[in-house]
């Protein structure tokens, strides 16, 4: 979603228009604008199907009673002193949060595609412009957390993390 | 392959990522992502044959043929938003002789002055324009509803597309329903004055319902009818000059 939707922003850039900064074409997916376009409008249906399908799971299973953050990591941040305790916390609050964040690239994604049947996400966000900024800005946010989510894993798990995903062993 | 794990020194977990092993799974990832991109661009097209039907269909189905887009005060209108796009310079049109021609699957083809299209009920609105290229304006389009044009032409009962050519050799087409849609216009005035050549005059297609590429410009003939279009030499599908590069062919907002 963000190699194509990069491609599109390319079109008419956010931050400058016609005259701002674009994407190199290197790490880009789709071409050109309609084939970004063609990836994007493919790969939106895995994205919010997977999404949705995360949501129900959760529900069912009852996951978001334990499995996100919660008062007792931030008591935990504020009083402990344990490393691991603390980093866990930190890692409960970074993949809290991305769930809102991925929720509103779909929903400014809803918006910009269809602008005249859902006005009222137009309306929600103020205008145009706001709409697309919020809408590129999940880019950055989701990136970040990649890098924070893997950062804090590996300092959680370790070497037996890396080992159980590898096939072979670590250096 | 040993029979059991040879025994090892319990392992430190708490030394985090050395910056080596860093770099070697940054520079990996990135290698992925950049080839991978530039694999998987090739595959852009067969994606969208496999997945524009399925968008179509959404697209129609929350499309309501009578549902007013929500206008916006004159306030809003933002003139300097709306950037001008043309594939090619601007056509020269004799204003004098201008007609505008109705024909194809209709019961009374038609040849309409411009004078005969300003005596037709004038409709103004104030919408937002949206291009694919991502930037969108809002703008006050008047004009005639294209659909009082197509009433007075009378479809028949066949109809299904309506074409737009244009002055330059641009063309598009429109599924019946959008182009009756009372907010699909034929404008000949933009913010209040009449429409500057650069945006279309003396009629161009105006509406919230669909992308700038299909608001064709310089309109000169409206042609409906039960199919699409098939170039004569190869049979292809001619949907207009965008689409058929492979931009939406609906393209509804």
């Amino acid at each position: 979603m963000i190699a194509s939707g990069l491609q599109i922003y390319n079109a008419n850039p956010v931050f400058g228009g016609r005259a701002g900064l674009h994407f190199p074409m290197v790490g880009l997916l789709g071409g050109w604008l309609a084939g970004g376009r063609h990836w994007h409008f493919a790969g939106m249906w895995l994205f919010s199907l997977n999404l949705l399908w995360y949501g129900i799971y959760v529900l069912v299973t009852r996951r978001w009673r334990h499995r996100y953050v919660g008062q007792n990591d931030i008591k935990a941040l504020q009083l402990s002193h344990n490393p691991k305790r603390r980093i866990y916390a930190w890692h409960r609050i970074a993949y809290t949060a991305i769930i809102p964040i991925l929720l509103l690239a779909l929903l400014t994604g809803i918006g910009m595609y269809k602008p005249a049947q859902f006005h009222w996400i137009v309306d929600f966000f103020g205008d145009w412009f706001a709409l697309r900024v919020v809408h590129f800005f999940t880019v950055p946010a989701v990136l970040i957390f990649a890098v924070v989510h893997s950062v804090l894993a590996l300092k959680a798990g370790g070497d037996r993390l890396i080992s159980s995903m590898l096939f072979w062993q670590p250096k | 392959m040993t029979a059991e794990p040879t025994p090892q020194p319990p392992i430190p977990d708490d030394e985090g990522l050395p910056r080596r092993s860093f770099l070697q799974i940054a520079g990996y990832t990135a290698f992925g992502w950049i080839a991978g991109a530039t694999g998987l661009t090739l595959l852009e097209s067969p994606l969208n044959k496999l997945f524009e039907p399925v968008n179509q269909k959404v697209e129609e189905l929350i499309f309501r043929p009578q549902k007013l887009i929500p206008e916006f005060p004159k306030s809003a209108i933002e003139p300097d938003q709306l950037i001008v796009n043309s594939f090619r310079g601007n056509p020269v049109i004799d204003l004098a002789n201008f007609r505008l021609e109705v024909t194809g699957e209709v019961e009374k083809p038609l040849s309409l002055s411009l004078d005969a299209v300003r005596q037709l009920p004038y409709k103004s609105m104030v919408i937002r324009h949206v291009c694919v290229e991502g930037w969108a304006a809002i703008v006050e389009w008047g004009g005639v509803r294209l659909s009082d044009i197509l009433q007075m032409a009378q479809p028949k009962s066949g109809a299904r597309y309506v074409y737009f050519d244009s002055a330059d050799g641009y063309f598009s087409s429109w599924d019946l329903a959008s182009a009756t849609h009372p907010q699909t216009l034929l404008a000949y005035e933009k913010n209040g004055a009449p429409i500057p050549l650069e945006n279309g005059a003396p009629l161009r297609l105006a509406s919230p319902l669909k992308l700038g590429y299909k608001q064709s410009k310089w309109v000169t003939r409206i042609l409906v009818t039960n199919d699409f279009l098939r170039a004569p030499q190869n049979q292809q599908l001619m949907r207009g000059y965008w689409e058929d590069f492979g931009y939406e062919w609906y393209a509804g907002l």
